[in-house]
């Protein structure tokens, strides 16, 4: 009797034992297989790294792009300052951005084609650029030299042509060499003068005291847009319109 | 060490990841507006990341990976056993892995601070801590 209860005692024992082994095996491997899952899990970081760092190319002041493009395109209107179109519209349109921002970009090259194309080229609206710096301190500049080219009649060359060679967020790239390949690039003739006008207090004032009017407006973001025309009553802010088409029919609406 | 009871790890994960989920929708929604999430001290640390080329990965806005990374997380920790154990680690390593790096850039590139942003990577460091604590206290045991 009692050797039998000692026989199961020992079994117990043995198979307890066995388990606990077995757990710590199992424990082991699992953590080895842990490991191996980490080091995949870094490597997906890596490439989350290396996608978010390829999509900031440009800022390359020796390979200014697209510029004959946009030139084409802004061809035949009519040009004032940093206003494009009919300098008499009864509509106006205010876009304020930052040259830096990408929402920016994407906005200048998806959205505003359409509309430039469909109300600005005819006559129906005018599109005014207005700064409203709040990327970075590389902003400022870039917005000065907008301006500078404004004077010129080439301003809305400057902006499209940096849109399509915007760099990396106050990376560096807005020097004075990419400014003014920007500014050759969108047609300014006089160097010098537009040299002077965006260094100018005048010109770096303006670029203030249009990113003020935009906190003013009460806007958040860019690009946003505000316009007056004789179907509002004064400026009327927009926001930003989700596509060309609504912008076009905020503009029906003013006109 | 004896690790806390993993019921309480679960429930920490449980709590992390909900808040987190809260989180990143509230910056997809202000995001998706045109705007920027507001910053509750002031400032345009959040106007400044929401509109850096950086916020968005492929043309999708990073706060929607983090929606769907704090989606598993909160499974996980809903789930029991090996897999979840495992999964909640590797899912934290990289949530945790990619906030340093966008701090990183916040702090050195954008040379801006967005507070929801902070609020979220602290929550991922947490998770990440909780979820490494549940694998290694847990993972092949039969509890």
């Amino acid at each position: 009797m009692s050797g039998r209860s000692d026989r199961e005692a020992r079994r117990e024992e043995r198979l307890r034992e066995e388990e606990q082994t077995g757990t710590a095996e199992r424990r082991q491997k699992l953590i080895k297989v842990g490991s191996a899952t980490a080091f995949l899990a870094l490597a997906a970081v890596a490439v989350l790294i290396v996608i978010s760092q390829s999509q900031t190319s440009g800022g390359d002041s020796n390979n200014i792009q697209r510029a004959s493009e946009v030139n084409r395109d802004l061809q035949g209107i009519p040009q004032n300052g940093m206003g494009l179109g009919n300098p008499n519209a009864k509509t106006i349109v205010l876009e304020f951005a930052d040259l830096q921002c990408p929402v920016c970009k994407g906005y200048s090259e998806e959205v505003l084609p359409q509309v430039i194309e469909s109300r600005v080229r005819s006559g129906e609206a005018r599109l005014e650029f207005r700064n409203y710096t709040i990327i970075g301190s590389e902003s400022k500049p870039a917005g000065a030299a907008a301006i500078a080219a404004g004077k010129q009649g080439r301003g809305w060359n400057f902006v499209e042509i940096f849109y399509r060679n915007q760099g990396s967020e106050d990376s560096g790239y807005v020097t004075e060499e990419f400014l003014t390949a920007i500014a050759k690039a969108a047609g300014v003739r006089d160097i010098a003068k537009w040299n002077r006008d965006r260094k100018s207090e005048r010109v770096l004032a303006e670029v203030a005291a249009s990113t003020s009017q935009a906190e003013e407006l009460g806007f958040t973001g860019t690009p946003s847009f505000a316009l007056k025309g004789p179907g509002t009553s004064g400026l009327e802010t927009l926001g930003t319109p989700g596509s060309a088409s609504a912008l076009e029919a905020a503009i029906s609406s003013a006109s | 060490m004896k690790p806390p009871a993993e019921g309480t790890l679960r429930g920490i994960a449980t709590f992390l990841a909900t808040f987190g989920i809260g989180v990143a929708t509230y910056i997809v929604i202000a995001d998706s507006g045109g705007g920027a999430p507001v910053c509750i001290a002031g400032g345009h640390g959040c106007q400044t990341v929401a509109e850096s080329s950086y916020s968005h990965l492929a043309g999708v806005n990073v706060a929607v990976f983090g929606i769907a990374g704090y989606v598993l997380l909160l499974g996980c920790a809903l789930l029991r056993g090996d897999g979840a154990r495992m999964a909640s680690f590797a899912i934290s390593l990289v949530g945790f892995g990619f906030s340093l790096y966008l701090t990183y850039l916040e702090l050195f590139t954008i040379n801006a601070i967005c507070q929801w942003c902070v609020v979220s990577a602290v929550l991922m460091t947490l998770l990440f801590a909780t979820n490494t604590i549940r694998m290694l206290g847990y993972v092949g045991t039969n509890r």
